[in-house]
């Protein structure tokens, strides 16, 4: 492997896992909500809905990754054409793997919110799904926000398992160089440059999920 | 018919009852007070005559018509007529004050509005100076805290921006649920007589709840006591509390008076080293004539005599102080006066 071989990499690494995590979100959202909504203090309380959904979050949970993406291989195959090797061949198990640990995040974001605001704004005659946008969802930002931060590191610890599909990313080309120079890989910098750049990732992700975070929260008080 | 009234309204949660056969009439222009003490069941009272929880039996009617029953829940249109403000404010906190009132414009929808209103709605609504809501924080005195969060206003301030958000729908009726006590005794006051001059000038009917005596007799003109679950009396202010019939009633309301005078009380700390044997507290009523109660002691008694100290109250009378102090010195009490800041 040489380094300009790294710019894709990063590049396959960065892909995985802001789209994964953008779809994570796209279906988390909305499940996240319903969660919410129908859960027993709830808006809405729906105790079958909630169970199903409850239900099926926590299986999808159960099911490790690896397992998850061998499943869904055929599924992955009638999408995108192919199950492996390539980048985003791993976008379908990632987001499955993913959407039910980020509709528990927005389901909990959304549980901080002060039932005192939803009451009031209840009995000012707010249907559901104003209280929804306007409580819910405007309430819960800043947290929604550094939660998403969160997720997305989770999911770039997913993309380790490239690898074993052939799907490349950072982490599946610190393993290859390692099984190509198996007793003296940590004499090479390659490894070491691998790292940094995963370590920076990561930093950026969190440093900049939690400034947006504190950008829009209102409920410090800045003197 | 009263304008409001609720009709034999119980609620229960489960085997527990908290309203029991509740009934009261309220009419247009009342400052009602409902008193009584923690989990009597008023908040619960007020959240069913909004709909916030559903009775289990009897019905809330207002305008002769019933909006809140076991089986009717109020109509969104209903509950604007009802506004409520909360003893946590309820405000949003990612909205500025403005916003917050701003708020209420948003939740109504477009198609209930009359076709002939509906320009000057979305008007209203996509107004990016704010100009009703500014109207509103103008009438609650907080025109200068606009753009400030709720994050960075006082809780009075908090309430006042609640109750301009209440106003925005134009109710006819006001909740007040515990709305003045998280406050200090000065903004409790200010809110209250904001509220007065509210129901003065918008003819807006109020119902206060409150644990606090100090709070309804200020501004209420009728009053009911509720305790466990039931209506115990109910009527005139005047009536109720220069008159009341019940044991509970004559607790709220006399405990009331005690505490509206207490910042009046005067402590002295008494230290005992071992010299005093006589029984001093009951020869100072006796020989002063002066009531003093007992506040707090921390005494030892060691081979027969008292050691330690003890903090006596009297009321704050300049004379009578002045000959207790006598009298200790006199009898060789050693005697110290207390801060108020020393006691809480």
């Amino acid at each position: 492997m040489n380094f300009a071989n790294l710019g894709t990499a990063t590049l396959e690494t960065l892909g995985m896992t802001l789209i994964s995590t953008a779809l994570a979100y796209l279906v988390g959202i909305p499940l996240g909500i319903c969660l919410n909504i129908t859960s027993k203090n709830g808006l809405h309380p729906q105790k079958v809905v909630n169970l199903i959904i409850g239900v099926i979050v926590n299986l999808l949970r159960s099911v490790p990754c690896m397992l998850l993406i061998i499943l869904l291989l055929p599924i992955t195959r009638g999408i995108v054409g192919r199950g492996t090797g390539d980048w985003y061949t791993m976008l379908i198990p990632l987001f499955v793997a993913s959407f039910p640990f980020v509709a528990r995040m927005v389901e909990q974001s959304l549980a901080e919110v002060p039932s005192g605001e939803v009451e009031a704004i209840r009995s000012m005659g707010a249907s559901n799904g104003q209280i929804i946008r306007k409580v819910l969802i405007a309430e819960a930002k800043p947290s929604l926000i550094s939660g998403t931060a969160v997720s997305a590191i989770s999911i770039l610890g997913y993309t380790s398992f490239a690898y074993d599909f052939a799907a490349g990313g950072l982490i599946s080309s610190a393993y290859s160089f390692y099984n190509n120079h198996t007793g003296n890989y940590l004499t090479y910098p390659n490894v070491w440059v691998i790292i940094l750049i995963v370590v920076v990732i990561v930093q950026l992700l969190q440093e900049i999920g939690l400034y947006i975070a504190r950008k829009t929260d209102k409920r410090r008080v800045i003197a | 018919m009263a304008f409001l009234s609720t009709e034999h309204l119980s609620k229960n949660f489960g085997n527990t009852v908290v309203l029991d056969d509740v009934s009261l009439a309220i009419e247009k222009g009342d400052i009602f007070g409902i008193l009584g003490l923690s989990g009597a069941g008023k908040s619960t009272l007020v959240r069913c005559i909004n709909g916030l929880e559903k009775p289990s039996s009897g019905q809330v009617v207002y305008q002769n018509q019933i909006i809140s029953s076991n089986s009717v829940v109020p109509e969104s249109e209903t509950r604007k007529k009802i506004a409520m403000i909360f003893q946590g404010f309820g405000l949003l906190d990612q909205r500025s004050a403005i916003e917050n009132v701003h708020l209420a414009f948003e939740l109504i929808k477009e198609d209930k509005v009359p076709l002939k209103e509906r320009r000057a709605y979305r008007a209203k609504l996509h107004d990016k100076d704010r100009s009703q809501s500014l109207e509103l924080l103008k009438k609650v005195g907080l025109e200068d805290k606009a753009k400030a969060y709720p994050a960075e206003l006082s809780g009075g301030q908090k309430q006042r921006v609640a109750i301009a958000r209440a106003l925005a729908l134009k109710p006819e009726i006001l909740l007040c649920d515990e709305a003045t006590s998280a406050l200090d005794v000065q903004t409790t006051e200010e809110i209250l007589n904001l509220i007065k001059d509210l129901n003065k000038e918008l003819g807006l009917t109020v119902i206060i709840i409150s644990h606090q005596m100090s709070v309804l007799e200020d501004v209420c003109n009728k009053v009911a006591i509720l305790d466990r679950s039931k209506i115990v009396e109910q009527g005139l202010l005047s009536d109720v509390f220069l008159n009341p019939q019940t044991p509970i009633a004559k607790r709220l309301i006399y405990t009331g008076h005690v505490a509206t005078k207490l910042d009046d009380d005067h402590y002295i700390r008494l230290l005992f080293n071992g010299d005093v044997d006589s029984p001093l507290i009951s020869n100072i009523v006796e020989d002063c004539g002066i009531l003093v109660s007992i506040y707090f002691a921390d005494t030892k008694v060691i081979e027969g005599k008292v050691y330690g100290q003890m903090i006596i109250k009297l009321p704050y009378y300049q004379k009578d102080i002045a000959k207790l102090e006598k009298y200790l010195t006199l009898k060789q009490v050693e005697f110290k006066e207390v801060g108020k800041d020393e006691l809480r």
